[in-house]
C-alpha cells in the first residue's frame, strides 16, 4: 500500500492519521497550519477529499466532518478519506469569513483557487489546499453555510460529461430537496469549480447558519446523508438510501441590500417567494419602520440575512430561480 | 415628580407636552470629527406618574433588548400613560454598528461601557460615553430598566439591585412585576459601575432584564414577551391603568459565579439555560481541530444554568458559564 501524505499526516498502511498542512506563515514566523485527518480502507476504492470552514464562521462544516471521523470504522472502508475540517484557521479564530492576517484585497478563500504560490495570502493558503487536492481527489464535497440555523441547500459543479454526471449522483446521494446543478460560468474561483474543471466531480454543501447557529441533529443529519454519499460512491456497503425526486434551479440570484438599518426577516429558508415577496422589514434606531425589503424574483429562499442590524451591500437574501422537481 | 410645566430634555428631544418625542444624545466623537450621537425617545403622557429610564444595547451586540424596547415604543399610548418613558434602546452606538460587545473606539481600557458608570467627562472615551448618559438618567429617572442578553437565545433571568430600604424594595417590586423565574436580588458589591448599580446608589430603583442571545441570537417571540413583561411593571408602576398580572413566586440567588474557561478549543455546550446543576454536572466537552475529545468540563457549583457558552469555538478565559447560586423559591 503505498504511503499516503498529506503535510504531517501520514498514512502507511490501513487506519486514521492526523496532522496538518502548511498553509503559510504568521506575521511572527510561526506556520500558519491547518488540521487534516486521513482514514483508509482495507478494501480498494475511490479518494473522498472533504473539507470545511474555508469561510472561517462556517463552523458546521467542521463539527460534520469531526462527527464523521469519530464514527469512521476502516474496517468497512474501500478506499481513503482526506478531510480537512478547519481550512481558514486563522479566519476561524477570529470567527469571521476571511483571515484578519489578508490585508489586501481577495480575502475570500473560496475565490482564489486554484490559488498563486506567489499571491496574497489567502491565494497562497488556495495554493497550498488545491496542489493535495488535485494530486489525491476522486470526488470532493465542501461544506458550507449560510446565514440562518434553517438553511439545506446543495450545489454541484454542472460540468459537461461523466464529470457532471458523477457529481449530480453525488448530489442525489446526498439529498437535500433544495439542489443546483450549478452553470460552470458561476463560482470562479471556488474549490468546486477548479476541481470540475480538473475532471474532479464536485459538491458543495450549504447546511446551518454562520457562528453558533447550529444544531447538534443538524450535524447528525450532514454525517448520515455524507455517509449514503460514500455508499454511493462505493466507499461504504450497504444500502443507498433513495431520497426521491429533488427541486432543480436554473441559477441563484444574490440580492443585497440597498438599504441599512434594523431588520427583521420574514422569511424562512425553503419558503416559495413571489416577485414582490415581503423579505423583511426595516426599522430606524427610533423603532419606526422605514421600509419593507420585497423580493426581485420568484423562487426559493437559499439564505435569509438574519438581522438584527445591516449595512447596505450586505447579502439580503438569495434566491433559487426556476425550482423544477427532476 | 415632574409637573404638567417641566420640559424633559435629553439631547436634542425635548418633551414639553403630551405626545412622542425624538432625538438624538451627543456621547462623543468619532476619530474623523463626526458626531457619535444615540437615540432617544420620550414618551410623555396624559397623566401624572414616574419617569421610567430604559436602556439598550449598553453592549453593542445585545440586540435583543433594542428590539423589546422598540415593541413597546411602538405600542404604547401616549393618552392611556401616566408618567414619562425615556429610552435610549441603542447606548453603545458604535459597537452596535460592528457587531461587537465594546466601541471599536475604545482603545484603552475602559471598554465595557456597564463598567464605567457614573462615568467621567474627561476620561477614555467609554467613561465619556457613560457621562454623557448618566447625566440625564440622574436627572430625570425614577426607575430604571436596562435591557441585555447573554449568549444564547434561551436565556432568561433578570437581577434587581437590592440596595437597603425603600429603593431596594420598589426594585424587587419592578422584578416581580417582571416576573422571569431566575431572579438575583444583586448584592451591592458586585457589578461595580453598571448603570443599575451607580443609578441605585444615587436612589434610584433599578433592574437588569437578561433576555436572548448575542447578535440575531433571539426570537421574535422573545422580543413580544419582554414587551409584554415590561408593560405589567409599568401597570405595577401605575404608568399603565390595567391590573399587573401576578407571575407567582420566583427562584432567587444569593450570588452567581461567572466561570471562564481555563481552557480554549472547539465546544459543544451540553446544558441549557435554566437548567439545574449539581457540582460536577457535565457542561459541555471541548475538542481538537481534529475533533479528538480534550476535556469534558464539569460544573464547579451547584445552581442554575443563568448563561452557557454556545460554541462553537473559545479560547481561554470566555465565559464558560454564569451559574446562579443557591436557589430558592420565594
Amino acid at each position: 500500500m503505498a504511503t499516503l501524505r498529506i503535510g504531517t499526516a501520514v498514512l502507511e498502511g490501513v487506519g486514521i492519521a492526523r496532522g496538518y498542512l502548511k498553509v503559510g506563515d504568521m506575521p511572527d514566523g510561526r506556520p500558519m497550519q491547518i488540521p487534516v485527518l486521513l482514514g483508509r480502507g482495507a478494501a480498494p476504492g475511490p479518494t473522498l477529499w472533504l473539507h470545511g470552514c474555508v469561510h472561517g464562521n462556517e463552523a458546521c462544516g467542521a463539527f460534520v466532518l469531526h462527527r464523521l471521523f469519530r464514527g469512521l470504522e476502516t474496517a468497512a472502508l474501500s478506499g481513503t478519506l482526506i478531510a480537512l475540517p478547519i481550512l481558514n484557521i486563522t479566519a476561524f479564530r477570529a470567527k469571521q469569513r476571511m483571515s484578519p492576517f489578508e490585508g489586501f484585497a481577495g480575502g475570500d478563500l473560496n475565490r482564489c483557487f486554484p490559488g498563486k504560490p506567489d499571491g496574497t495570502l489567502t491565494e497562497q493558503m488556495a495554493h497550498a489546499i488545491y496542489t493535495e487536492l488535485k494530486a489525491h481527489a476522486d470526488y470532493f464535497v465542501d461544506l458550507h453555510t449560510a446565514m440562518t440555523a434553517d438553511v439545506r441547500w446543495a450545489l454541484f459543479a454542472n460540468v459537461p460529461g461523466e464529470v457532471g454526471r458523477k457529481a449530480e449522483s453525488m448530489a442525489r446521494a446526498f439529498g437535500f430537496t433544495s439542489t443546483l446543478p450549478a452553470p460552470m460560468d458561476i463560482l470562479a474561483g471556488s474549490a468546486m469549480m477548479s476541481a470540475a474543471r480538473d475532471g474532479i466531480p464536485s459538491l458543495i454543501v450549504e447546511a446551518g447558519g454562520k457562528g453558533p447557529a447550529f444544531t447538534a441533529a443538524l450535524v447528525a443529519d450532514v454525517v448520515e446523508r455524507l455517509q449514503n454519499v460514500m455508499r454511493r460512491l462505493g466507499l461504504l456497503p450497504g444500502l443507498v438510501t433513495e431520497h426521491g425526486p429533488l427541486t432543480y434551479f436554473s441559477n441563484f440570484a444574490w440580492v443585497r441590500a440597498v438599504q441599512g438599518g434594523l431588520f427583521q426577516r420574514a422569511v424562512r429558508c425553503g419558503e416559495h417567494l413571489k416577485v414582490g415577496s415581503v423579505l423583511g422589514h426595516y426599522y430606524d434606531l427610533w423603532g419606526r419602520p422605514t421600509g419593507e425589503a420585497l423580493s426581485p424574483h420568484a423562487g426559493i429562499v437559499l439564505a435569509i440575512h438574519p438581522g438584527p442590524v445591516m449595512a447596505s451591500g450586505e447579502t439580503l437574501v438569495h434566491i433559487g430561480l426556476d425550482p423544477r422537481e427532476v | 415628580m415632574i409637573t404638567a410645566t417641566t420640559v424633559i430634555r435629553v439631547g436634542t428631544a425635548e418633551a414639553g407636552g403630551v405626545g412622542v418625542t425624538r432625538g438624538e444624545l451627543r456621547v462623543g466623537d468619532t476619530p474623523d470629527g463626526d458626531v457619535v450621537s444615540i437615540p432617544v425617545a420620550i414618551v410623555r403622557g396624559a397623566g401624572e406618574g414616574p419617569v421610567l429610564w430604559l436602556h439598550g444595547c449598553v453592549h453593542g451586540d445585545e440586540y435583543c433588548g433594542a428590539f423589546i424596547i422598540h415593541e413597546l415604543l411602538r405600542t404604547v399610548n401616549p393618552a392611556r400613560l401616566a408618567g414619562v418613558v425615556v429610552a435610549l434602546p441603542m447606548l453603545n452606538i458604535t459597537a452596535s454598528q460592528r457587531g461587537q460587545r465594546m466601541s471599536p473606539f475604545a482603545t484603552f481600557g475602559h471598554g465595557d461601557l456597564n463598567r464605567c458608570f457614573p462615568g467621567t467627562a474627561d476620561g477614555a472615551f467609554t467613561d465619556q460615553m457613560a457621562h454623557a448618559i448618566y447625566g440625564g438618567l440622574r436627572r430625570w429617572a425614577d426607575y430604571f430598566i436596562d435591557f441585555h442578553t447573554a449568549l444564547t437565545p434561551d436565556t432568561r433571568w433578570a437581577l434587581f439591585a437590592n440596595a437597603p430600604g425603600e429603593v431596594g424594595r420598589k426594585a424587587e417590586g419592578m422584578a416581580r412585576a417582571f416576573g422571569l423565574k431566575s431572579t438575583l436580588p444583586a448584592p451591592m458589591e458586585i457589578l461595580g459601575g453598571s448603570a443599575m448599580m451607580a443609578a441605585a446608589r444615587d436612589g434610584v430603583p433599578s433592574l437588569i432584564v437578561e433576555m436572548g442571545g448575542i447578535g440575531p441570537a433571539f426570537e421574535r417571540e422573545t422580543v413580544l414577551e419582554g414587551a409584554e413583561r415590561l408593560r405589567n411593571v409599568m401597570r405595577h408602576l401605575g404608568m399603565l391603568a390595567e391590573k399587573p398580572t401576578e407571575h407567582g413566586p420566583l427562584t432567587y440567588f444569593s450570588n452567581f459565579a461567572w466561570v471562564n474557561a481555563t481552557r480554549g478549543g472547539l465546544f459543544e455546550p451540553a446544558v441549557q439555560c435554566g437548567q439545574q446543576l449539581d457540582k460536577g454536572t457535565l457542561l459541555g466537552r471541548y475538542t481538537s481541530v481534529h475533533g479528538d475529545i480534550l476535556e469534558e468540563v464539569a460544573s464547579p457549583h451547584a445552581g442554575i444554568v443563568l448563561a452557557i457558552h454556545p460554541g462553537p469555538a473559545m479560547a481561554t478565559g470566555d465565559v464558560l458559564v454564569h451559574i446562579g447560586l443557591d436557589p430558592r423559591e420565594t
